[in-house]
């Protein structure tokens, strides 16, 4: 047995022949560590803790706790795993990437292991590529909101870089460079299959949805159409485009129009209808980069799918008259009604008309390279309340990802972001790749 | 004695007017000694922090042309599959995370080192610049260029270039206030084969990053022909697909 001391001695030895080695490995590249494989596999493992301050007297806090514990704070822990991969064949490659997590608070453990994509492809030539099965696609410019992701589950935009869940579909992709002035010209038509097993949560079944996006690089500036024809949702069109007008300074833009978009309305009373108009959203937006590496990005978002705030304050006022009734004699007529329009379109995330983004974050800042504080907000502009967040994120350390973020949620009663389920939130994530 | 001294002087200026090459000449002969015209390369670029610890990305280079490139990244493992495209003035970021490439500027550093996008995505020095003036310096030229337009992520150049193989030696990159943003130093001429020699070694430091080192190694450097098509946004996810 070696003895402790003699363990000790060994020590600098170990670190001379690390150095060594570290050394010599200095200014040396081996690619055949690089060499393409047929089967590949990445991801990342995440553990994240979150501290929720709850908004007691938030509607939607109402809702959602409706029946459970009624708590001040909630501290969540959730451990995520991450894969993708590949397998390669010939002229065809069979992708995919899982999604589990695993997640406990003081009211529920939650499980959910999702397959985020999963699909075949073939290129027969290098301008085609032909696919099917499960494919999250991203359409738009936009980069908190995107009103032309017609075939596409909608973004966080507190967190617009996270990969998100596909839909199943067949697509295609065709590209042509016809030179001059209109660089490149690419199709990309969808057909989408809704029923009771596939994809039922996009919309009405029985149907297989067509869309296509037409993609151009004209002048320097990207130009997107898009189009969704009817069937499980009303049909929809629009287009945007990004272009630089300096080097540092980007513009974008999108706009896209719903046809005949069906919007339950309720008023104070619980008495609900359902208004059939076109509905346009749109955004503006720039990114700015200034010479001590500061990014700014800022995004005016018209969401036409959105409540007025007379409308917003009718459902709230519906709200308070039914937790003021469970109060006073213990039951409410209105309680199921309130309950579906909080769950459905009342309680989704950016439900209101007009909301303003920005986000500014410093690259290497204080000197340390890897290190980028950030600030993002959002405003609603048509009752002011806002949410400020400002972050932490740090990338020295090999193949881990470290991030801080408090979520300010700020507005008074009757507010967007006033009745909103949390006051505060406190959340730390440690992200390691392989 | 004045007739020797003219003599000496016409015999030092001989190399530039022997070679029959002016300053434009010279930075041709560069931008092709460098690299072909068109080629695939991999590179590795490390990043040095002043404690010594280090952190490397590795990339796969495709080059068409004077103006098209695309670099994919290998590694490390949080960037794998990230592409940045440029076509001329034009630069984008694929993320497979997002699943669209968004529009980045020249000098933005996708790697968070201290060489930017334009240095990543370098295409031929005679396509951004203007050569404004040639030095002899012993066995080297001294070039001193100026970008032809505002968008390129450098406004001035200074670079010292061997008069033997018209290979460069230093780079110093000038912004438009005068300001020395950084210093490329390249080393250690090798031999790729195919006729390319060139350096396989470029370091690089900066006085707005003090104590912190990038290095940028060469490996693999070849002809090669692709098609355009992938040189377009929506090839970016499928560019891995590519490689041999």
């Amino acid at each position: 047995m070696i003895s402790q001391r003699s363990t000790r001695r060994c020590w600098p030895l170990v670190l001379l022949l690390l150095t060594a080695g570290a050394q010599a490995d200095e200014y040396s590249f081996d690619m055949s560590q690089f060499e393409k494989k047929r089967f590949e596999l990445g991801g990342y493992v995440q553990l994240e803790q979150q501290d929720f301050s709850l908004n007691r007297a938030g509607a939607l806090y109402k809702l959602g706790y409706n029946g459970e514990p009624q708590l001040d704070s909630l501290g969540q822990t959730t451990e995520i795993l991450d894969l993708t991969g590949k397998i390669r064949e010939g002229i065809g490659t069979f992708d995919f990437h899982t999604y589990s997590q695993l997640q406990q608070n003081q009211v529920a453990n939650d499980q959910n292991n999702k397959f985020y994509e999963a699909a075949f492809s073939l290129r027969p030539t290098p301008g085609v590529t032909l696919e099917a099965g499960k494919r999250a696609l991203s359409w738009g410019k936009g980069y908190a909101f995107n009103p032309i992701g017609f075939v596409q589950r909608p973004k966080d935009p507190n967190d617009p870089l996270l990969a998100r869940e596909g839909y199943v579909m067949a697509d295609g992709d065709f590209i042509w460079n016809p030179g001059g002035a209109l660089q490149t010209v690419a199709f990309t038509p969808v057909l989408m299959p809704v029923g009771a097993q596939v994809n039922n949560d996009f919309g009405a079944s029985g149907h297989l949805n067509p869309a296509f996006k037409v993609y151009a690089l004209y002048r320097n500036t990207d130009f997107d159409f898009a189009w969704q024809g009817k069937g499980s949702r009303p049909g929809r069109f629009g287009m945007d485009f990004a272009r630089n007008l300096t080097t540092n300074f980007e513009i974008h833009g999108e706009w896209a129009t719903i046809l005949q978009f069906a919007q339950p309305v309720t008023d104070a009373a619980g008495h609900t209808t359902t208004e059939v108009a076109n509905a346009t959203s749109y955004l503006l937006g720039l990114r700015y980069l200034t010479e001590s590496n500061t990014t700014y990005i800022a995004e005016y978002y018209r969401n036409g799918t959105g409540y007025s705030q007379t409308e917003a304050d009718q459902f709230y006022q519906l709200v308070d008259t039914t937790f003021t009734q469970l109060q006073q004699i213990g039951s409410s007529p209105l309680l199921q009604k309130a309950l579906a329009l909080g769950q459905g379109p009342y309680g989704k995330p950016f439900a209101g008309e007009d909301y303003l983004y920005f986000r500014a974050q410093q690259q290497d800042a204080l000197g340390i390279v890897y290190f980028q504080p950030a600030v993002f907000a959002m405003v609603n502009l048509d009752d002011h309340s806002f949410q400020v967040t400002p972050e932490l994120l740090y990338t020295g350390i090999k193949n881990l990802e470290l991030r801080l973020r408090l979520y300010m949620l700020h507005g008074g009663s009757f507010t967007d972001f006033g009745e909103k389920p949390n006051s505060h939130t406190l959340e730390l994530y440690a992200r390691y790749y392989f | 004695m004045k007739r020797l001294l003219w003599l000496a002087l016409c015999l030092v200026a001989l190399p530039v007017t022997a070679a029959g090459l002016d300053g434009t000449q010279i930075l041709q002969k560069v931008d092709r000694n460098l690299e072909p015209e068109s080629y695939e390369s991999y590179r590795k670029l490390t990043d040095i922090q002043p404690d010594g610890t280090q952190r490397e990305s590795v990339l796969w280079t495709v080059k068409k042309g004077r103006d098209k490139i695309l670099a994919l990244f290998l590694s490390p493992p949080a960037d794998k599959g990230r592409v940045t495209l440029r076509l001329g003035d034009n630069m984008w970021l694929y993320m497979p995370e997002v699943g669209k490439p968004i529009r980045i500027t020249s000098l933005q550093s996708v790697t968070g080192s201290i060489f930017n996008n334009a240095d990543i995505l370098r295409i031929d020095y005679t396509a951004e610049y203007n050569v404004e003036g040639v030095e002899e310096r012993n066995d080297q030229y001294l070039l001193s260029l100026k970008a032809k337009t505002g968008d390129v992520a450098y406004d001035r150049l200074k670079m010292w270039v061997d008069k033997k193989d018209l290979l460069p030696a230093t780079i110093e990159c000038y912004a438009a206030s005068g300001l020395l943003l950084k210093t490329l130093h390249f080393k250690d001429v090798k031999d790729f084969g195919g006729g390319i020699k060139r350096p396989a070694t470029l370091e690089t430091d900066s006085p707005l990053y003090k104590g912190y080192k990038s290095v940028m190694l060469w490996s693999g450097l070849k002809k090669a022909d692709f098609p355009d098509e992938i040189f377009t946004l929506n090839y970016l996810p499928r560019v891995e697909e590519l490689r041999k």
